[in-house]
Formats: structure tokens, sequence, C-alpha cells
């Protein structure tokens, strides 16, 4: 389903804009954008924002008593056109038109002005089927810190998979194997996924909850990705 | 050092000094003539073609110093509204050009609320273009005009389409003063079009309405300098010239130079979404506008005293009269003291620096590839590569 028209692109990823005010893909989502050579361009939804479509003019406050929320809209009209929601997305992969996905980053950027589309259960099924990708949303350094990116991500995936707990497991085991040396970011990725897993995971990887967690974990991991506090747990 | 501004810090303070303030006792004469205007007797001195005076005076349609409150909107309704911007012809660039883009809104309200935006450029170069009858060249002042008479032939255009009941709104005045004393040639370039547009809106039924926000015109207090002349008392026609050569201090002294806005804030006192009486305006250059000859009365809009400009068959139709000033109002509380449409009318019709400057490129490409070399102007160019 078309979503979004990339307004911004380059190798590491692109910004897209909704197709309609308000409507855009879930934090973590996988959306593809179909390439002029067959081929399919793959990001991971990473921040989303809705704007004025001239970035000089700043939103003002429209309410009233008597009309607030949804009916704001009806009484300015204007806004549907004025107003303008935007997401990024980080690119994780292609896939060529043989088909096969490929996690790591594609040749180009995708064009400019291309339909951003949001992918069915079965095309994330495929891409997301070895958590290959998952090195690149650990890096990224965008306005959602990387550990909150990996989490919303993976709860997608599970969800859109079926809940599919094997996969969980995996997406677990490597989320342990990209943070070994860093506890905090770990634990910080395995609290986001959801509460009800996360024990699992822990054991799955050999660490315990206790004490050691202090909740600074996007710190810590900031200053390990610009190479200042790389410490090994 | 460009600019002292130390040498203007005082002047500022004595300018501050000037502004009326309005106290309770500055303007009583004021309040008086107000409320004690006779409009029978005020529109016989402005009318009488005996008195000679050097005044703008506001003729009053029926009365001078009621107020009228805002009339409910229709359930359904639309606004529209055009504006325009324009790239000034650059005596310093060797392509002759100007652009004038007008940017266009429709909005609808009520059952099915809707927004419609857009604007439409257009670049101007051909001889016809840039000289009136082939000899007067256009400049600032000349295309001002001509993008007044674009804005209202495009609001016409674009009320076509448009459900009624609405309202077609233009920003700023549709008196176009800067043509009284121009060539007949320029009058006719700019007022066939314009007077054509108000005629077609008119044969639509869609009453148009220009609105001046923070309005200077003094037209209510000049008549209430004609309506506190002695001379017809004395059994003379008004005549400023005799009256100033008999003395210092002529009768109509006691009526402050103070703008209308200030006359209908202040004394008037008019609430939110007040209207004043209706008046017409005593501009020459209304002669030609035939039956279109503009009105106007005041408006405050929550925030401030506006002046809303309209035609002779608008503010002779109440119905029409009602619908502006319903509109107006709404779209000023709607717009947080200003006008919604106008204010996303302007937005489409702004040409911002760097559009400017992308045009200007534009232009210099298409030359280059006809191996035409843009030369400037040393004076532009030492203002391009400013140096030291």
């Amino acid at each position: 389903m078309r979503i979004g028209e990339v307004i911004e692109t380059s190798t590491v990823g692109f910004w897209a804009e909704s197709e309609r005010l308000h409507q855009l893909p879930p934090l973590g989502a996988l959306v593809a954008v179909a390439l002029p050579d067959g081929a399919t361009l793959y990001g991971v939804v990473a921040f989303g924002q809705t704007a004025g479509v001239d970035a000089g003019r700043r939103a003002v406050r429209r309410g009233t008593d008597q009309v607030f929320d949804g009916a704001i809209y009806d009484q300015h009209p204007e806004l549907l056109r004025i107003l303008r929601t935007t997401f990024q997305a980080i690119t994780v992969g292609y896939a060529g038109p043989d088909g096969r996905a490929r996690h790591h980053l594609p040749p180009w950027p995708p064009p400019l002005h291309y339909s951003v589309q949001e992918c069915d259960r079965a095309t994330v099924a495929a891409f997301t089927e070895a958590p290959g990708y998952f090195a690149i949303l650990a890096a990224s350094e965008g306005e959602v810190a990387a550990e909150q990116l990996l989490a919303a991500h993976i709860r997608c995936v599970y969800d859109r998979r079926g809940r599919d707990t094997a996969w969980l497991n995996a997406a677990g085991q490597q989320v342990a194997r990209l943070l070994k040396r860093d506890y905090d970011r770990l634990l910080t990725v395995l609290e986001a996924i959801d509460p009800g897993v996360e024990k699992y995971e822990v054991q799955s990887t050999k660490y315990e909850l206790g004490g050691a967690a202090n909740g600074s974990g996007g710190e810590n991991g900031r200053a390990g990705k610009n190479g200042y506090g790389d410490v090994p747990f | 050092m460009p600019f002292d501004f130390s040498r203007i810090a005082a002047q500022i303070d004595d300018l501050a000094r000037e502004v009326p303030r309005g106290g309770p006792d500055e303007f009583a004469p004021l309040r008086e003539a107000y409320a004690t205007v006779d409009t029978g007797e005020l529109v016989a001195r402005l009318t009488d073609p005996r008195n000679k005076h050097s005044w703008m005076p506001a003729r009053p349609d029926v009365s001078f110093n009621r107020a009228y409150p805002a009339p409910a909107a229709p359930p359904d309704f639309g606004v529209i509204a055009t504006d325009g911007s324009f790239i000034l012809p650059d005596r310093h660039s060797p392509a002759r050009f100007y652009l004038i883009n007008i940017g266009r809104v429709h909005l609808h309200y009520g059952s099915r609320p809707d927004a419609h935006l857009s604007s439409t450029a257009e670049l101007r170069y051909r001889e016809q273009e840039l000289q009136v009858d082939g000899r007067i060249p256009v400049n600032a002042t000349l295309l001002g005009m001509r993008r007044a008479a674009d804005e209202l032939a495009a609001l016409a255009a674009a009320a076509e389409g448009v459900p009624r009941p609405a309202v077609a709104l233009q920003d700023g005045t549709l008196i176009l003063w800067s043509l009284s004393g121009q060539d007949e040639a320029v009058k006719g370039w700019v007022l066939a079009d314009f007077l054509d547009a108000l005629e077609r809106l008119r044969e639509r039924g869609i009453p148009v309405a220009s609105y001046i926000s923070f309005p200077g015109g003094k037209d209510a207090t000049d008549a209430l300098r004609i309506a506190a002349c002695d001379y017809p008392g004395r059994g003379l026609p008004i005549n400023c010239d005799a009256c100033r050569a008999e003395r210092d201090l002529p009768a109509c002294h006691v009526i402050p130079n103070v703008p209308d806005r200030h006359l209908f804030a202040h004394i008037a006192r008019l609430g939110p979404g007040e209207r004043s009486d209706v008046f017409a305006s005593a501009s020459k250059i209304l002669r030609e506008y035939g039956e279109h000859a503009i009105h106007f009365f005041y408006l405050q809009t929550g925030t401030e005293i506006a002046r809303v400009e309209i035609p002779a068959w608008v503010a002779s139709h109440r119905p029409h009269l009602d619908l502006v000033h319903a509109l107006v109002y709404d779209q000023c509380r709607r717009g947080r003291g200003y006008p919604s449409v106008l204010q996303e009318a302007h937005e489409q019709a702004v040409i911002g620096a760097d559009e400017r400057r992308v045009v200007e490129q534009l232009v210099e490409e298409a030359l280059a590839r006809l191996g035409l070399v843009m030369l400037r102007s040393g004076k532009d160019a030492s203002k391009r590569g400013r140096f030291v």
C-alpha cells in the first residue's frame, strides 16, 4: 500500500511525505521503495513528525471551549493543505530483481518522488527472516535512540510475523550479540521490547537483570558509538 | 558606520509623544461631534456643489453613528481570496521582464469542509506588456495597479466555480488611488480589467470586499469637520480658502487629526463583531468606477478596527452587506485577528528570495543557451559582490 513519497534521499536513508495528514507507518515498521531497475529497497521507520509545509510557519493553538481535537480541522479546512506528515526511514537493505534479500546498504539511494509502500506480511517475513541488518539500526544516530528504534522494530516485526516466538528468540540473540560489550544498552533494548519476553531474552544471553541496571544505557551507548567509552562489559 | 542610531534616538522619543493616546477628555469635542451629527444636514452639505473644501469626507449611506452586531454566518459557506506579488523589471539586467504571481484560496465551511490552494506565475516580456500604449514604461507604481487588476480578475475567475453563499476577499483597498493623475492610457490599461472583474462578481452573485488592517483613512473624521463648519450657519457656502484667510483657527479645528480607526475604537466604542455605518468614499478616481463606486465600513474584528471596502452594489443590497459583515468577522476569529483566507492567499502569492534568484538564474541560462552572456550593470555587480 502506497503510504508516502520520497522527498529527501541519501545513501543511508530517506524522508517521505505521507499521502494523508497524520497517517504514517509506526515507528520501527518495514517500508519499501520499488526502484526503477526492478529491485526493492527496504527501510525501517525511524522518526515521524507533522508540521507546517512551510518550515517558517509554526503551528499555533486553534482550539476553543467548543472546538477542539478533530473538530479544529473542520473549522480550519486549510490545515489539511498547509500541514504535512513526514517520516524518516533508515535503509537496511534491498532485494534484487531475483528477490533475494540483502542486509547491507544498496549502491544508490532511492530516487526522489518515488512511492514508499508499507510492507505486507509476506514481505516482512521474507526480509526479516535473518536479523543480520540489526547492526545498521544499532549504529543509527537519529532523533530516536538506537535502542528504542531496535526495540520498536522488533515489536513491529514480531507482530507482523504473527507473534513468531522463534523469530523473537533469534532477534534477542542477535541484539545480545551486537551489544555484548554494553550491558546497559542491551538492557534498555530488552526492556523496551516487551516485559513479557524480557526474562526469556535475558536468560538466552546469559545476562541477569538486577541492581546493575541504572537506566542510563542510552548515555553509555552513545559514548560507545562515538568511540569515547567502548568499554567491555 | 553606515547608520547612526544615536542621532534618531531622541527624535523617536518625540515621535512617540505625538501619537494620540485618547484619554477620557482629550477628544471630548470629537465625542460630541460624533454623537450629535445630523446625517441629513451632513449629506446636504456634502452634496451641495457650492461648497468648496480640501477634505476627503465620507458620505454616510444611511446614518453616521450607529453600530451593527455581526449577523450569524450561514451553516454552509465559502470564502475565496487572491493575492499577488511581483518581480519588478530589473533596470540593471539586459533581459526586460516582470513576473506576477497570483495566489488563490477557496475555503469551504459547513457540512463538507474543504480547502483549495494554488498559485499561478506569469512572466511578461512582450513589448506591449512592458510599455503601456507603446510609450509609458511599466514601473513599480504601474505594476502595483496592474497586479491589483490581475488579482481581481483571478478572484472573479475563481468565483465561477464556487457555490453560494460565498464572499470574495482581497487584501488592501479597492480604490486605485494611484490611478488619479495617470495618463488616460494607463487608466484604461488597469480599469478595464478591474471593473470587468467587479461586474463578473456581481453577475455571479458573490459579494466582493477588501480588507484593510490598521487603516489610516480619515474619511469619517473629515466628514465630521464638514459637519462642524460654521459657514452654513452664517448663510455662507463652505469655503476653506475663505475661512483660512479670515481666521487662524477654523470652526472645524475642534475635530482632532486622528484616523477613523481611532474614532470607531475609542469614540464609537464598537464591540467585537460590530460594524459602523456604511459610507461612500469621496475619492475622485471613483468617478471612473460607475456603479462599482467604493463604499466602506469599519469592523471591530476582536483585535482591532479594520476597514472593509465594498462596491456600491454590495453596500446597497442588505443580504450582500450582511454576508460580508458576518463572514469577514468569522474569518478574523478563525485567523486570530486577520482573515485566514487572506493569510493563505498571501502565503500562496509570496515569492521568496530563493525563488527570485532561481527565476533570475533560469533567465540567465536561457540567454546563455542563445549565446548571450548576461552582462550586469557595474552598480548592480558592486552591490552583489560587496567588498572592503
